[in-house]
């Protein structure tokens, strides 16, 4: 009895305090018309900067790249990611980091975390997608928030895609 | 002399202690996980109680609407690609193809195969064909020529003329041998640092990626002007940049010897 009272109490720590996180609530979308209209057309993709401060960064896993190529994220900041895909399944895993979801289609998967320090990340996609799966690598850059600031200011949304 | 006292009974004490112990255990543990912890770790964003019980049961939600920021912006294009965008080709559209195509061989060439710079449309692929003229004529596409061109077809016409072209002969398609051989290492493998997929896996050769076109046989200096304009971002109508994702990471040499290799099959 003891040990099941336990078992449910570090449950419960971990999901609070460390970043083990159950999938976010389930959201559908129609992914044949996601470049159309809605939250994820091309235009509203990247890094954008939220009324509270925190950073919302969307990306769209497509065969074989996710767009935008590269994600520009501030250290010591909230940072959402959603994310989704346009036509079959990608895995979104920043190396090094506790990043990892799948994008289904059909479903948005959001994952909330907090990078450190400065640094550049490599972003494979982890599930196999078809005939260039082994070459759909994206890239994250963490920026200092400051930097991150400069280049993101005044702009609606932020990558570093060159 | 045992005692037959029954085991499942109230008056038992061990049955209604324990019973009691594993249902206080359940219910506290379903107040943690249904609703504690999805308040606490969706940043009080979760409306209420039913709502945090519903996200911890997996209940689906269309997206929400206050994270609808988007503005209705042009996006790259309006047609939606899939597998089953066109119909297998039947005699009917084909011979309505057939009657509308003499508005196209002037510059496309008589049966598809254009001897100038303009692209070749025969055994172009249906799907390829239909996408383009549908981005031409919103505008997606931009050219001078083929806009005004396309701006009196329907989207019949333009089904019937895909169907058309896509019947008339060209050469042989690329195989998976040609896709082994002689061909540059960027058409065959790619370059994964540079996240650019070979051109076989979406192109022919390996695999077709529905409205990728065929690229055999077009002319050096279409294949080339068209990579550049990818690169730079002035031919922006491929959804969500796949083709400009891999032309902005290609190098000079690199874009002359695809369009080289490809116009030389
Ligand atoms: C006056 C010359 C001209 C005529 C007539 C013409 N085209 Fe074109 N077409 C072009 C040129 C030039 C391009 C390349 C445009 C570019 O460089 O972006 C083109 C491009 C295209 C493409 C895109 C091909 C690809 O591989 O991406 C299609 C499809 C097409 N034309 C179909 C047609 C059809 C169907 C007709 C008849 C209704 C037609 N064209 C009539 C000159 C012409
Ligand atoms: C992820 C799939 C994919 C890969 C990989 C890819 N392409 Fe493409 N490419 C496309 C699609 C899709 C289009 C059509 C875009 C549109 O919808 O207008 C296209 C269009 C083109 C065109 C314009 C053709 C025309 O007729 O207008 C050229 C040229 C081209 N690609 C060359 C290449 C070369 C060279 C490579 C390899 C280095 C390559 N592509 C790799 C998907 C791909
Ligand atoms: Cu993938």
């Amino acid at each position: 009895m003891g040990i099941v009272a336990l078992l449910v109490g570090m449950m419960a720590y971990m999901s609070l305090h460390w970043a083990s996180m159950p999938p976010s609530r389930i959201e559908t979308i129609d992914p044949a018309t996601l470049h159309i209209a809605g939250e994820f057309v091309e235009a509203n993709l990247g890094s954008g900067v939220e009324p509270n401060g925190s950073v919302t960064v969307r990306v769209v896993g497509n065969r074989y790249s996710f767009t935008p190529q590269c994600l520009l994220v501030p250290t010591d900041t909230p940072v959402t990611f959603r994310a989704t895909s346009a036509d079959v399944v990608h895995g979104f895993n920043i190396a090094k980091t506790n990043v990892n979801v799948m994008l289904v289609p059909g479903y948005i998967a959001t994952f909330k975390t907090k990078f450190k320090e400065p640094a550049d990340l490599e972003m494979p996609c982890h599930e196999f997608c078809g005939v260039g799966h082994a070459t759909m690598w994206a890239h994250v850059k963490v920026v200092d928030k400051a930097e991150f600031e400069k280049q993101a200011g005044g702009k609606r949304r932020v990558s570093c895609v060159k | 002399m045992m005692e037959t006292e029954r085991v499942f009974s109230l008056r038992n004490v061990w049955f209604t202690a324990s019973v009691g112990a594993v249902i206080g255990i359940a219910a506290v543990a379903a107040l943690i996980g249904f609703i504690w912890i999805p308040l606490e770790q969706s940043n009080k964003t979760v409306a209420g109680l039913w709502d945090a019980i519903c996200t911890a049961a997996g209940v689906p939600e269309s997206f929400r609407q206050v994270q609808q920021s988007a503005a209705p912006i042009a996006g790259p294009s309006n047609v939606i690609v899939s597998a089953q965008m066109m119909k297998p080709a039947d005699g009917l559209s084909i011979g309505r193809g057939a009657a509308l195509a003499p508005q196209c061989t002037m510059c496309h060439g008589v049966r598809g195969m254009s001897h100038a710079d303009a692209p070749n449309l025969a055994g172009q692929h249906d799907a390829a064909i239909y996408k383009q003229l549908r981005d031409f004529k919103s505008g997606h596409r931009t050219s001078a020529i083929m806009g005004a061109l396309v701006a009196g077809l329907g989207d019949q016409d333009m089904r019937d003329l895909a169907a058309y072209f896509a019947g008339l002969p060209r050469g042989p398609e690329a195989t998976a041998a040609d896709a082994r051989h002689e061909a540059p290492v960027i058409v065959r493998n790619g370059s994964p640092m540079r996240n650019i997929a070979g051109c076989t896996s979406c192109h022919g050769g390996i695999d077709i990626k529905t409205g990728s076109p065929r690229l055999d046989g077009e002319s050096e200096s279409y294949l080339r002007a068209q990579l550049l304009a990818f690169a730079t971002g002035a031919r922006h109508n491929d959804i969500y940049g796949q083709m400009r994702n891999v032309a902005r990471q290609m190098t000079p040499e690199e874009i002359d010897t695809t369009a080289r290799f490809f116009a030389g099959r």
